[in-house]
């Protein structure tokens, strides 16, 4: 694979995320991408503890760790200081967990954005609160196990579509990405880095430890989100044009169930029902995007 | 400035002073992915041992010139081969469970092609000399073969050839649409190039044989099977009734003998298959009489399938008798056969059916039922029940090749159609190489480390051997394990049709010996290229790099070397499974 980024890595060995973590490889590409003129801002997630403990850290760019709530509205107010400084080169990132964006965070995104902060918002959705012991977020897909959903009470309510909420402000660039599609991923950055406004990138990345999948598969498994449509990959430009980035080969969600331990209790009857969920919600973003199947 | 320094006072930024570096992330590893190329199920299946991966991945990089020299460490004669070779490889491609096979045939003969257009000199090891001179009869496959490689490995060799112009069967044996003799002299002229001596017209007596004994150190023959095999039936030899060998020798000498009317082709083989399709480029038309049926035709399927697209008739289980001349005609009465259960080699077993002859009236009949040595002396020594011997006389029973040496003489080597149990051109190549490797083991370590030292030469299983795995080249890293299609992640790869080789019209290819499959360009043959697999070898496609979490995946300065660092690496496992080759290896780690 050929990618049009940087060869020099702005994150560091020996940070200590999960083997197999997606939420790190997200980053990589994120920073291959933007390049060292950044500054990022980080809520409470797993990044908080992979970014390092003082006085380490495993970015070599400038990090403000910053409170759940506030990714937007800090972002907010480093973007305003460097205006004031007269930086309009460096580009201000909130990198958030799905905890930090779906939830917690929201409300101050929503306040961001609809201010049209000049930022980019990039939620790594690992689907729940896997840094304090794999609690069900608003992301938390149906179906799922965690620690908080367990046994018979699996979640039983829909994933909250995150993407949709943010076109819904109607900002300039809103965008889904995943982990396992880099040269996607990579252009849709920088794409948003070259926009005036606010862009929000909803990263697909997938948790060995929480959704109880063998480390290696992290990557497959995050494909398979894509080829199988419960994750598409399509950007929203101004809140009214959509394009939809790939056409998938139209596997059965069940084949992607079937790899994680966290939807192992899924019945045959569950995952016909998951079925009807991808295509209905497949039909309504082809309608958004004016195409048909 | 006060309040500057108020700021700076009162603000405290917490700012980190050194990396995540510090901690050693690989004591959390249990499993230990390492690079281990394997072996692709292609380069078993070519008798060549070719290493077709690698191929592949250098046309789709436009290295041509490597990708040539790559094929010329296992193959001398890439022209011919890309021609006339059967092309197993194809037979066992992963990627025809995907969608459909490489072409891999059209592109060794774009690359033999590009190669002689472009004259280029191939840069290849050459051993240092060792002092010894070879005799070899017959330049033939075989012969070319065995000296090309024994000039690799630092043997001088003179070929000796009967007829006027070096290539044996390639020259007077295959017909001309198959392969050209300007292909054929391209690449003996490149074989003379690197050394190698043929003497032609100078045939091999049974004396002249004696004194090559006493004059070189070893002897390697490779004269082919010449005589044609006779039907024994009441009428051959006999008026209208000819040889096929000879035919197909004769119109490769230039001539066009006169084939009007109807003439019957005995025989299931690529001989019977060259006869007939020669008759109907002479204006004739040809019948393919066969005892068999034609799944059971040892002939190449797609050149049967070519003969009959040409308008030659096939008649199945249908058993020669007797041929009778009357007046310029021939009466050929064949037996009717049928299928009745298995035989011992799992073909169908023909027995007759019923009584009733069957009379067959056609201007001539060629027979082209199989050939054998000429001379007896041309054939090996009879197996020993014992197998090799290795005490006085050195007898060795190789799978190309049958090495003899009486009472510490000169080595005698038999290789080619002479040994082969499949006779073809890509094997009597392999035969030739064997029988370098073999002798040089002979002179270097004795008898008795020939069958160690050649199996070390395996390509995976075998029975392919690598020059290059026996001169100790990078290929020798490669694990035997063979990839299965179940290796390889195909989520890489998308459906792409093969190439479709340009060819000519039946009514053109009817009319001449032209060659019939027409060149690509090196566009189309990067892009076939380009669908290969390489199972097994890493082309520097960078998923491992790219996808590692611990950025443990150091690359060297021109992208080509890489390696895992293991301070930091989990042992995640990711590498080795999004490597779409299966060039990695994932393993536990060893206990401290």
């Amino acid at each position: 694979m050929q990618l049009d980024a940087l060869d020099k890595e702005l994150m560091c060995s020996g940070h200590v995320g999960c083997p197999g973590c997606g939420a790190t490889i997200a980053m990589r590409f994120v920073l291959k991408a933007l390049g060292e003129k950044t500054v990022m801002v980080l809520p409470a997630c797993c990044w908080s503890v992979i970014a390092g403990p003082f006085p380490q850290s495993s970015l070599k760019i400038p990090v403000i760790h910053t409170a759940f709530e506030t990714g937007g509205a800090t972002a907010s107010g480093v973007r305003a200081a460097l205006d004031m400084k007269g930086d309009k080169e460096t580009t201000v990132i909130t990198w958030a967990g799905d905890g930090g964006t779906f939830d917690i965070g929201f409300q101050a995104l929503s306040g961001a954005v609809e201010r049209n902060e000049d930022f980019i918002y990039a939620c790594y959705d690992n689907e729940a609160y896997m840094n304090t012991g794999i609690q069900r977020s608003s992301s938390t897909p149906y179906g799922a196990w965690t620690t908080t959903t367990t046994g018979a009470d699996w979640k039983k309510l829909r994933k909250k579509n995150i993407v949709e909420a943010l076109v819904a402000h109607r900002i300039p660039y809103a965008a889904t990405a995943n982990i396992a599609f880099p040269e996607d991923l990579i252009r849709k950055v920088k794409k948003a880095k070259a926009i005036k406004g606010s862009k929000f990138l909803h990263i697909y990345a997938s948790c060995p430890t929480g959704w109880r999948i063998p480390s290696e598969m992290s990557i497959k498994i995050a494909r398979m989100a894509v080829q199988t449509n419960i994750f598409p990959l399509y950007e929203v430009e101004n809140g009214v044009n959509y394009t939809i980035n790939y056409k998938p080969r139209e596997y059965l969600v069940r084949e992607y169930f079937k790899l994680q331990g966290r939807f192992r209790h899924l019945k045959d009857t569950d995952l016909d029902q998951i079925q009807e969920m991808v295509n209905e919600d497949w039909a309504l973003l082809l309608r958004k995007a004016g195409e048909h199947a | 400035m006060e309040t500057e320094l108020s700021l700076k006072k009162n603000l405290y930024m917490a700012r980190t002073s050194v990396t995540t570096e510090s901690n050693k992330t690989g004591s959390w590893r249990f499993l230990r992915p390492k690079y281990e190329e394997k072996t692709s199920p292609c380069s078993t299946a070519c008798p060549a041992g070719e290493d077709i991966a690698r191929i592949e991945m250098l046309i789709t990089q436009g290295a041509f010139k490597e990708a040539w020299e790559t094929i010329l460490r296992e193959n001398p004669l890439p022209g011919v081969c890309g021609r006339v070779c059967y092309h197993p490889c194809e037979g066992r491609c992963n990627r025809r469970e995907f969608d459909t096979s490489i072409a891999v045939h059209t592109m060794e003969r774009f690359l033999a092609d590009t190669a002689a257009r472009n004259e280029t000199k191939p840069a290849l090891e050459r051993l240092p000399p060792k002092g010894k001179r070879v005799a070899i009869i017959g330049s033939g496959p075989a012969g070319l073969s065995a000296a090309w490689f024994l000039n690799m490995l630092g043997y001088d060799s003179e070929i000796f050839e009967a007829m006027p112009e070096a290539g044996g069967l390639l020259r007077w044996g295959i017909p001309a649409y198959r392969l050209p003799a300007t292909v054929l002299s391209n690449e003996v002229a490149r074989l003379e190039s690197q050394g190698v001596r043929i003497r032609v017209g100078e045939a091999v007596t049974a004396s002249r044989f004696e004194e090559l004994k006493t004059s070189y150190d070893a002897v390697f023959l490779g004269c082919g099977y010449w005589r044609n095999r006779a039907l024994n039936i009441p009428g051959e030899p006999g008026q209208g009734v000819e040889d096929g060998m000879s035919f197909l020798r004769q119109l490769r000498q230039g001539a066009k003998p006169d084939v009007t009317g109807v003439s019957a082709v005995i025989g299931g083989g690529n001989t019977a298959i060259d006869v007939a399709r020669s008759i109907i480029r002479l204006g004739g038309r040809a019948v393919i009489i066969y005892r068999r049926r034609r799944e059971d035709m040892p002939a190449f399927d797609e050149e049967i399938e070519s003969a009959l697209e040409e308008g030659a008739e096939l008649r199945e289980l249908l058993a020669p008798v007797q041929i009778a001349a009357i007046g310029s005609d021939c009466i050929l009465t064949v037996q009717q056969m049928k299928v009745e259960g298995l035989d011992r080699d799992g073909r169908g077993k023909i027995v007759t059916a019923g009584t009733s002859l069957v009379e067959i009236s056609v201007q001539r009949v060629f027979v082209a039922t199989g050939t054998t040595a000429v001379e007896a002396w041309h054939e090996p020594p009879p197996a020993a029940e014992a197998g090799d011997q290795h005490n006085a006389s050195v007898h060795l029973y190789l799978s190309h090749c049958t090495l003899q040496q009486e009472q510490q003489g000169t080595p005698i080597i038999y290789g080619g159609d002479l040994t082969n149990t499949d006779k073809n051109v890509t094997q009597a190549i392999a035969s030739g190489k064997q029988a370098a490797m073999a002798l040089d083991t002979l002179f270097q370590s004795g008898a008795d480390a020939v069958r160690e030292r050649l199996s070390a030469c395996l390509v995976g299983e075998g029975p392919s051997l690598s020059m290059e795995i026996y001169m100790n080249g990078p290929r020798k890293e490669r694990k035997p394990h063979i990839v299965s299609y179940q290796e390889i992640n195909t989520d890489y790869f998308q459906f792409e049709p093969r190439v479709i080789q340009p060819r000519l019209l039946i009514e053109e290819r009817t009319s001449s010996f032209d060659e019939i499959e027409l060149k690509i360009s090196a566009n189309t043959a990067m892009r076939e290229a380009g669908r290969c697999f390489n199972c097994g070898i890493c082309n520097n496609c960078d998923n491992c790099y790219l996808f590692c979490p611990d950025v443990c995946i150091l690359r060297g300065r021109d992208m080509t070397e890489r390696h895992i660092d293991y301070d930091y690496c989990k042992g995640c496992g990711l590498c080795v499974v999004e490597c779409p080759r299966n060039a990695m290896t994932l393993g536990e780690e060893e206990k401290l």
